[in-house]
């Protein structure tokens, strides 16, 4: 038997082009405005990040200072240890490395449907960020001790960060379930801290937790500023996680929650076993969205004075003979969140558009 | 007030009222069930039926009056609370079973969490329920994948699993398309000839005829009649019943 | 007590006092150990600081600030350049979005191509980070003097110049309300007399007004323009530095760029899921009958998308106010950054920080009121809507 083609010819190229860019006399305008700025960004990128770039750093600085020199590469290779490292000791350096890699397991662990039980995501979290401190506060194992002002670079932001997830999302749990619940005067209480912190600037409360908050505590609690801060930043983000996981649970039909009681199962129980399970599932995209917004302020943390990576981005231009190479240095830095930042959230509309499918 | 042990009553309330807000849903309602006695609960929407079965286990709770379930007093004691819900089960109108676990350990759950009953030996009980609810194939099943029938019947087993002394039904089958009826129901008539107590919300009135030791028929929050069947649907005192009656059975 | 504990109302009432209570305990433990800290330092508790004068200054100020000012007058400062920030950066990033919006729903694949690609690169980039970016390219620009401008508007390592009119302050204000009536008043008019006039004359009618509005801001700068000099002041080269026009400083215009690109890739996307909430249904039904393209856009599209995205846009405008905050991060005396220097200067940490949160409160509060109040105006009325996906 012979299959006869009932597709219609294919157009000509030629037709094909003129009906999906010139149909319209404003169409043809906008296609070839549109061309002309994209030849203009891509050439000029092309030619200053590629062609006439320099890569060498054992040409030194001076190389990138010659006449149609486009980017100076050579700063990355000469400095990017300072920018992932800080102030880390060059030959502990390979410890800083490792914990970055353990975030990146963390991070793509969490990813993995598998792993998405009561049991595995908290052991994943907490495993993880407690490797991490570790190895890079070391004190044992043979691994020589360094204090938290030498950590410094890619490796404090991204400590900062999983800690900050890691404090914040149970919190956020809580003040949900607090606002949730049916006793008035604490569902308004938490409603009041909510919405709260939910209105001030995150600037406002990294400064509060670092500079103001040793004043209202006893001298036993005030602790190192960084943690102090990571409480501020995981504060927080549990304000507005507690908002999503709210919403979550507000997603679950009224009918689970009465089965489960009928049952006589207590209210833990019905909480982590039926509420939250289910919850969380309804709340994961915008739970990622969060995580994402949370890692990409976690660069504020530089105002109040941690030599994150922003920071040492700063100093590795900064000082000698590299003053003028900073649009190289935070292109750098730019790539690293975006590597981060991209992947994760088209890794959540992935899944909002799997859920959306499933859901039907 | 309160009768320990098996010489109790299933449940006894008195004088029971029930507002929301200004609302009056349930007015002084009287009731006593002995065990093993089954009760049908008919009436117009919205006249408090559904409201009087839920006091029952406190998912509402009553404004006043006296509930008494197997000798305990249902009050503010949360230990109470505790002990009937452990001995009541309820099957819903919507069947709410959970959707994120299987037919299986939709059953096993509660008896594992509530009775402390090993895991394997839940387990057992609940594919020995699947099997009396005549649906043991399905039990590594998701309730996302079963129809309405094979879903409600899971969820009288979930609730059976609990080994209830009661169990109180809320329009089990209104949810259901007419085929898938008969199936639900024929569970309650076994569930019925082994002795259960029960207390069922529904208008399925072949059922009540059939199993029913008396049927209750509320309206406006009272409980306006009170008969055995052969009563109730020939010599209905009440003239509100004789219309409903001739509204139910015209088709 | 244990057994009084296994009584539902008991229990209940204890716990929310427990809750309630300690949570004010610690605040107020807080509170006192504050106090006994600060006076240690030799320092009263108390709002008084607010009449005492600075003895600093700011860089940037819409009214007139010297260091003789006294506090409140300072955190007044503040939040007018918080506002101002704000309002430019809102503003700015709106245009930017509604374009990028525009692109991203336009059927023309090129266009949309870039959209994405915008929103793909700024999104995902901290904004702080951006701000560093455009705050390190400004300052390394030319000098004045070696600056060169298209037209009076120069871009340089100072700031951005540009010519602004020879106008009294006074009728500057009353020109840029004009400005918003021309805007305003269309709109309020096609509300109050949709149901009256046929669509054509309405148009003539809101025409008409816009134009007067418009011609009303004229005469007023025309009016208020200072006799004897030239109608536009245009920067100038005078010596090394260029003098006359209006300076925007490096600070504010890498702030503006930074919440106009960062904030517009956000819009653009809020935009386009506006748009894409309209349903297909109603775009037929308006080809149906007829429409041209321009008025399916105007009379069907831009209104039903606009009921869609205001509420989501509303949280973008309280998050892009509350982004001024990086100003302290480049040195842009914003409300923020005033209070954290006058922490710094008179210590009043705890009454400051109460400031700067009631401040922000206000801020985002007033801001919802006003967006709620838009929202119920235009939202659509009655719920008997069917069929909208
Ligand atoms: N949570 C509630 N808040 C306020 N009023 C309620 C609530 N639940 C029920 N009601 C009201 O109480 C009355 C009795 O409701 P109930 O659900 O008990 O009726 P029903 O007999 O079960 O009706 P149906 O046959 O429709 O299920 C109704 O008027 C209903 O509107
Ligand atoms: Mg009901």
């Amino acid at each position: 038997m012979t299959v006869i083609a009932l597709r219609p010819p294919a157009p000509s190229l030629a037709a094909d082009w003129k009906r999906r860019f010139f149909a319209t006399p404003l169409q043809a305008v906008v296609s070839l405005l549109c061309l002309a700025v994209m030849v203009t960004v891509v050439w000029t990128i092309l030619d200053w990040a590629l062609l006439t770039a320099v890569f060498d750093p054992s040409r030194g600085a001076q190389a990138c200072l010659t006449p149609g020199a486009g980017a100076c590469w050579s700063v990355i290779a000469a400095r990017w240890r300072i920018i992932l490292f800080g102030l880390y000791p060059y030959d502990e350096q390979w410890r800083s490395a490792l914990a970055c890699l353990t975030v990146v397991a963390i991070t793509v662990l969490s990813c993995i449907p598998a792993f998405w039980t009561a049991r595995r995501l908290p052991l994943v979290w907490v495993a993880g960020t407690g490797l991490f401190y570790l190895l890079l506060k070391g004190g044992i194992l043979g691994l020589p001790y360094e204090g938290e002002e030498v950590w410094g670079g890619l490796v404090l932001t991204l400590f900062i960060f999983v800690s900050t997830c890691l404090i914040g999302f149970p919190l956020a749990i809580g003040l949900a379930l607090l606002r949730r619940s049916e006793l008035p005067w604490i569902s308004k209480t938490t409603g009041i801290i909510i919405d709260g912190v939910r209105s001030l600037p995150l600037i406002s409360i990294l400064f509060t937790f670092a500079i103001v908050l040793p004043f209202a505590l006893p001298q036993s609690l005030i602790g190192d500023k960084l943690y102090r801060v990571i409480l501020g930043s995981a504060l927080f983000f549990s304000a507005y996680q507690a908002e999503i996981v709210r919403g979550g649970l507000q997603g679950v039909p009224r009918g689970q929650e009465e089965a489960s009681m009928a049952l006589g199962i207590s209210y833990w129980q019905r909480v982590s076993r039926i509420m939250l399970p289910q919850a969380m599932r309804n709340a994961l995209p915008a739970t990622i969205n969060q995580f994402v917004i949370t890692f990409k302020e976690t660069s504020l943390v530089v105002i109040v004075g941690f030599f994150e990576i922003l920071a040492s981005g700063n100093a590795a231009y900064g000082t000698g003979e590299w003053r003028f190479a900073y649009v190289e240095v935070y292109v750098f830095i730019a790539l690293i969140y975006f590597v981060f930042v991209f992947s994760l959230s088209r890794y959540g509309a992935f899944l909002e558009r799997r859920m959306a499918v499933g859901a039907r | 007030m309160t009768v320990p042990g098996p010489a109790a009553p299933a449940l006894q309330i008195v004088g029971l009222n029930k507002y929301y807000g200004p609302l009056h849903v349930l007015r002084d309602v009287n009731l006593t069930v002995r065990r093993g006695e089954k009760i049908v609960v008919c009436g117009p929407s919205g006249s408090g039926k559904s409201t009087m079965i839920r006091c029952i286990n406190r998912l509402e709770e009553h404004s006043s009056g006296t509930i008494i379930v197997l000798g305990t007093e249902l009050n503010d004691d949360v230990g109470n609370i505790d002990e009937i819900r452990r001995e009541v089960g309820m099957v819903f109108q919507h069947f709410n079973l959970f959707p994120h676990m299987t037919v299986l350990e939709n059953c096993a759950l509660a008896p594992m969490l509530v009775r402390k009953v090993p895991q394997a030996e839940a387990e057992a009980a609940a594919r020995r329920y699947l099997e009396k609810v005549r649906i043991p194939e399905q039990a590594m099943k998701y309730p996302g994948q079963l129809s309405g029938g094979q879903q409600q019947r899971v969820a009288i087993a979930r609730a059976l699993c609990m080994r209830p002394e009661i169990m109180l039904f809320d329009e089990p089958t209104s949810a259901l398309d007419p085929e898938m009826i008969s199936e639900v129901l024929d569970v309650m008539v076994t569930l019925a000839s082994e002795g259960m107590t029960m207390i069922c919300v529904t208008h399925e009135m072949n059922f009540a005829r059939r199993v029913a030791d008396r049927i209750l028929f509320m309206d406006r929050g009272e409980i306006v009649e009170e008969a055995v069947p052969d009563t109730f649907f020939t010599a209905a005192k009440n003239e509100r019943t004789r219309q409903f009656l001739s509204q139910i059975l015209k088709h | 007590m244990i057994p009084m504990l296994k009584n539902q109302k008991v229990r209940n009432t204890v716990q929310q006092v427990l809750f309630v209570g300690g949570l004010a305990g610690l605040v107020l433990c807080g509170i006192l150990i504050a106090r006994k800290n600060l006076a240690a330092q030799g320092m009263t508790a108390g709002f008084d600081f607010l009449w005492k004068s600075t003895g600093w200054d700011v860089n940037f100020s819409l009214l007139p600030a010297s260091a003789n000012d006294p506090y409140w007058w300072f955190f007044l400062i503040g939040i007018l350049n918080t506002l101002f920030l704000g309002t430019t950066g809102l503003v700015l990033a709106t245009v930017f979005g509604t374009i990028v919006g525009l692109a991203r729903t336009s059927k023309n694949e090129l266009a949309n191509l870039l959209g994405r690609t915008y929103v793909d690169i700024f999104r995902n980039i901290p904004i702080i980070l951006q701000l560093f970016f455009w705050f390190a390219i400004i300052t390394h620009l030319p000098a004045p003097r070696a600056a060169r401008g298209v037209a009076g508007f120069v871009l340089s390592s100072r700031g951005f110049y540009l010519p602004i009119p020879n106008v009294a302050a006074p009728a500057f204000v009353a020109a840029a309300f004009a400005l918003i009536a021309a805007i305003a008043l269309p709109i309020w008019l096609g509300r109050t007399s949709q149901l009256q006039r046929p669509f054509g004359e309405r148009g003539t009618i809101q025409l008409a007004a816009t134009a007067v509005a418009l011609a009303l801001a004229v005469v007023i700068l025309l009016v208020g323009h200072a006799s004897g000099t030239p109608f536009l002041d245009i920067p100038a080269l005078q010596g090394l530095n260029l003098r006359g026009g209006l300076r925007v400083s490096p600070e504010f215009t890498a702030l503006s760029i930074a919440m106009a690109i960062y904030g517009g890739s956000y819009i653009g996307e809020i935009v386009r899921g506006g748009f894409l909430s309209v349903g297909k249904g109603q775009v037929e039904a308006a080809n149906a009958l007829g429409l041209s393209g321009w008025q399916i856009f105007s009379l069907i599209r831009l209104p039903l998308a606009m009921r869609a995205m205001l509420p989501i846009l509303t949280n973008q405008y309280v998050w892009l106010i509350k982004a001024t905050t990086l100003g302290i991060a480049v040195g842009f005396t914003d409300f923020f950054m005033i209070v954290a220097l006058a922490i710094n200067h008179a210590g009043q940490t705890i009454e400051s920080i109460g400031i700067l949160m009631g401040g922000f409160l206000a801020i985002n509060l007033s801001l919802a009121a006003i967006f709620n109040r838009i929202n119920k105006a235009i939202a659509l009325k009655g719920n008997q809507l069917r069929g909208q996906e």
